[in-house]
């Protein structure tokens, strides 16, 4: 091996990339930097090249602002790629070459420090603790003081970070119909690790998921249902490593299968669904589709990422911003915007609220069920926790 | 160790597979000595750009895809200027004009050549019509388009190759007729009513069609009223279509298919059908003997039979896999499964000018498969179903064409959602 760890994921992407430059054109990220995504593979290789110890190499990577601002201003959402006629793999790509720009220190703390959900504090479960937001009575196959841990399910639902944390009465109205519908359920309130990826952390986001299929073969849960296609994919991938025989379908597709009936009806404006850019084949969106009693053709759907992948954000907020922008702009005035991650809505809801449009954002489910999201409450709550009480102790954690 | 595990592990062919398989030797640990045959004395290129840099699209270095400094961290002897004439597959040994040279393990890894089957002998003097696929064809194709006196240009064949061409052409302001024998363009890659709508976008760029003919004759004419300003091109291409019609061009570029190079394999030596034959692991039916790229026929997903899937990353795959089941070989172990080739499809995309095509997949349409066609005002999409014995269907087909071909947009989003949709129902 190397100085980088991983050069062997730039050897491969080396050979398959023909350097036609289409991947370029699609991505402002990569125009920016002028590079195609062989470029990066290659500029990686070459720096290796160069330096003779880990010292040099750091600093020749640094040194390359270009070759900086693909890697970190990557969203992975996989516009290039889908642009590429060989169809080559920006994710395996820039996530190999996150795990060397952490190891080699190149992305500040100041960038993932509040994102590290496989420790006990994170973002979003300071946020809950914080509010008071709790789900030990779902998470049943845990034992707490007041009851022994159950098994024997039949389900476990996986709402993800997002919905957990800032949809509390979403999420219990949501595994209450889990319930009903699919039987015995228990509650998976952890996370699936997509932060630790975008910083580097390939390894410990596994380590996390594996932990979670586990926990869920321990549950006995035969089922596993999952809010968002990111969650979904990922925790698919563990429970094969691992070997756990769950399966995994997301909530559209266990919802149109137990007949489930929507709680309201939906909106009279024109909808506008926000394609997750974690769908990579548009399943889910056909899921999401049937469920909203839809045609696939009838709605606008807008491609690729909402702004909020891989940790943009911390690189560089304008271009998260712009990303917000450039996907709400395909949402024609006065209509709703349907989310299919809860990441996403949230995204959204964090843009509208410094650009306002005349447009609804929502996610899907809340098209379904009685409760909603509540924004600003959420962003009230979000920026207040730094200055309270809790503020010192946040800023501590979080260094 | 003995003699043939001293040899070098042999690649024939510089190209895409070539190099992708003396990749996977080094990444999966093999340090011997890796010995590439090249019949030219440049650095591998890629024939996807040979018709970027003959519209002008791309410089020449432009389209060599690895340095010489990557290259060379691969630590490869490359003797160039050396085809491969002849393999000894019982000896162990390839003949070359640089002489004989032994080998342990040996991939073939030599492409295909362009054809110009059914062309007619020209009447009248020599002419060699054009064709594309090295860097030298695309060298002169590029000088007749950068040539003033060269106005108007016949592009015989409907393939990706032939509209690659023309649209060469069109990015060099020739003004181009494109004859095929199909009734439509883009052959076996759409149905009618994509490939309709395709030439919707041709018409438009000033494009004549003459579909469903042929080039029956050809005769090299003196050109009337040739002077100074044509650039001194006294001779023109007279051409007889099949239907009987006579027109006159500068130049004819044919791309009527591609053969393989595997004019140095002794018949019986090895199994070829259209192509080598090859296992999983790209062996062929010499265990000392692989193949990947346009020379290998490999499982194609949705029939399950082993065809040649002519693209550029079956070929990076394909050369992949190869080189990583001879590194583990030489190893002294087994190739495991997770170093398999998964099979692949067939996946087109083609843009000229602002007209988008984008295909995957099978375009057989049996009596069984159903076809939904879907049209907005900029794109239609028809999608192949097939009935799957235990209920519902599988996609395994798609074509799309889009009026405006814009990187990163909703038209590519959606060709990239059916192949992975595609390949997963196959898997
Ligand atoms: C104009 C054009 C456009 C294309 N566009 C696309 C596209 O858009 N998408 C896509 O996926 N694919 C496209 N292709 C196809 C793609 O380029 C090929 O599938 C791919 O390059 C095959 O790689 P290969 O390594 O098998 O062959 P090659 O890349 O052709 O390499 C083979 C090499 O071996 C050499 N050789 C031959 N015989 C011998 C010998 N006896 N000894 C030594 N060397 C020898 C050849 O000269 C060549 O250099 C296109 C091809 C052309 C010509
Ligand atoms: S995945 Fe998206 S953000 Fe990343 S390089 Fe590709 S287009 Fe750009
Ligand atoms: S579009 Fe694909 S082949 Fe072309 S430069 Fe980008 S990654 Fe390479």
């Amino acid at each position: 091996m190397g100085l980088l760890e991983r050069s062997d994921a730039y050897w491969k992407f080396t050979g398959q990339c023909t350097q036609c430059g289409h991947c370029t054109k699609a991505c402002d990220s990569l125009i920016a930097a002028d590079m195609t995504l062989g470029d990066i593979a290659q500029a990686l290789l070459a720096a290796e090249r160069e330096s003779e110890t880990v010292d040099q190499l750091r600093m020749n990577i640094a040194a390359n602002g270009q070759l900086v601002q693909a890697v970190r201003g990557c969203f992975f959402c996989t516009s290039c790629k889908n642009t590429c006629f060989a169809h080559n793999d920006v994710c395996d790509l820039i996530y190999n070459a996150r795990v060397d720009f952490q190891k080699l220190g190149l992305i500040p703390r100041e960038a993932w420090s509040s994102v590290l959900v496989d420790e006990e504090w994170d973002i979003f479960t300071a946020y809950r603790a914080i509010h008071g937001i709790g789900y030990s009575d779902l998470t049943r196959h845990v034992a707490t003081e007041e009851a022994p841990a159950q098994t024997g399910f039949d389900v476990a639902f996986f709402p993800g970070c997002s919905l957990a944390a800032y949809g509390p009465e979403l999420t219990r109205e949501i595994f209450a119909t889990v319930e009903e519908l699919g039987g015995k359920a228990t509650m998976i309130d952890h996370c699936c690790g997509s932060s630790l990826k975008s910083a580097g952390f390939f390894d410990r986001a596994e380590t996390l998921c594996d932990n979670n299929s586990r926990e869920i073969e321990q549950s006995g849960a035969k089922q596993l249902v999952c809010v968002c296609p990111g969650c979904a994919n990922d925790m698919k991938k563990a429970l094969e490593r691992t070997g756990v025989d769950v399966e995994v379908v997301s909530l559209a597709a266990f919802l149109n299968e137990h007949g489930f009936t929507p709680k309201r009806e939906l909106p009279d404006t024109p909808l506008c669904i926000s394609k997750s850019c974690q769908d990579r084949d548009g399943t889910y969106l056909e899921q999401t589709c049937e469920l909203l009693g839809v045609d696939e053709q009838t709605p606008t759907i807008f491609h690729g990422c909402c702004g909020a992948g891989g940790a943009v954000s911390a690189f560089d907020p304008d271009r998260q911003a712009a990303q917000a922008d450039s996907k709400l702009s395909f949402a024609e005035d006065g209509s709703t915007v349907v989310t299919m991650c809860p990441t996403c809505t949230y995204t959204y809801a964090f843009r509208m609220m410094s650009a306002p449009r005349n447009l609804q954002n929502k996610h899907y489910t809340e098209l379904l069920f009685e409760s909603q999201f509540d924004w600003s409450t959420v962003f009230y709550q979000l920026n207040s926790m730094w200055y309270g009480e809790y503020g010192a102790w946040l800023a501590q954690v979080f260094a | 160790m003995n003699e043939q595990q001293q040899a070098a592990v042999a690649i024939i062919g510089y190209g895409t597979a070539g190099v992708n398989a003396a990749i996977a030797l080094r990444r999966f640990g093999y340090a011997g000595v890796i010995r590439v045959f090249s019949d030219t004395n440049t650095l591998p290129y890629s024939p996807i750009l040979t018709s970027y840099y003959a519209g002008g699209q791309k410089t020449y270095d432009e389209c060599f895809p690895w340095s010489a400094e990557e290259l060379a961290e691969l630590d490869l002897e490359v003797v160039q200027d050396c085809p491969v004439t002849s393999l000894d597959v019982a000896g162990h040994a390839l003949h070359t004009p640089k002489g004989d040279f032994a080998y342990s393990k040996c991939v073939i890894a030599t492409g295909a050549t362009p054809m110009c089957y059914g062309f007619p002998q020209v009447e009248g003097g020599s002419y060699e019509p054009l064709v594309l696929r090295s860097m030298d064809d695309a060298e002169r194709l590029k000088g007749v388009l950068e040539d003033d006196s060269c106005k108007r240009v016949l592009v015989s064949g409907a393939s990706m190759v032939a509209l690659k061409t023309l649209e060469a052409c069109l990015n060099r302001g020739k003004q181009v007729t494109l004859v095929g024998m199909n009734p439509h363009v883009l052959d076996f890659n759409a149905l009618p009513q994509a490939a309709e709508r395709f030439e919707r976008g041709l018409l438009g760029y000033g494009v004549e069609l003459r579909l469903g003919q042929t080039i029956a004759a050809v005769e090299r004419v003196a050109r009337e009223g040739a002077d100074a300003a044509d650039g001194g091109r006294d001779w023109q291409l007279k051409v007889t279509f099949s239907g009987g019609d006579v027109d006159y061009f500068d130049e004819i570029s044919v791309s009527h298919g591609m053969k393989c190079n595997l004019d140095f394999v002794e018949p019986g030596t090895l199994e070829i059908d259209r192509a080598l034959v090859v296992d999983e692991f790209m062996c062929t039916s010499d265990p000392d003997v692989y193949a990947a790229g346009d020379v290998a026929q490999a499982t194609e997903l949705i029939s399950g039979q082993k065809r040649i899937v002519g693209i550029w990353k079956n070929a990076a795959l394909q050369g992949e896999c190869a080189g990583r089941a001879i590194a583990c070989e030489l190893a002294g172990a087994e190739p495991t499964a997770e170093g398999a080739f998964k099979g692949s499809i067939s996946m087109n995309t083609i843009a000229v000018k602002d007209t988008l095509f984008i295909s995957a997949g099978t375009m057989e349409v049996t009596p069984e498969r159903r076809v939904e066609v879907r049209e907005t005002d900029d794109m239609t999409v028809l999608y192949i179903f097939e009935p799957l014995p235990e209920g519902g269907e599988r996609l395994v087909g798609f074509n799309l064409v889009c009026d405006h071909d814009e990187e990163g947009s909703r038209a590519y989003d959606t060709g990239a959602m059916l192949t992975l949709r595609i390949e997963a129902a196959c898997r």
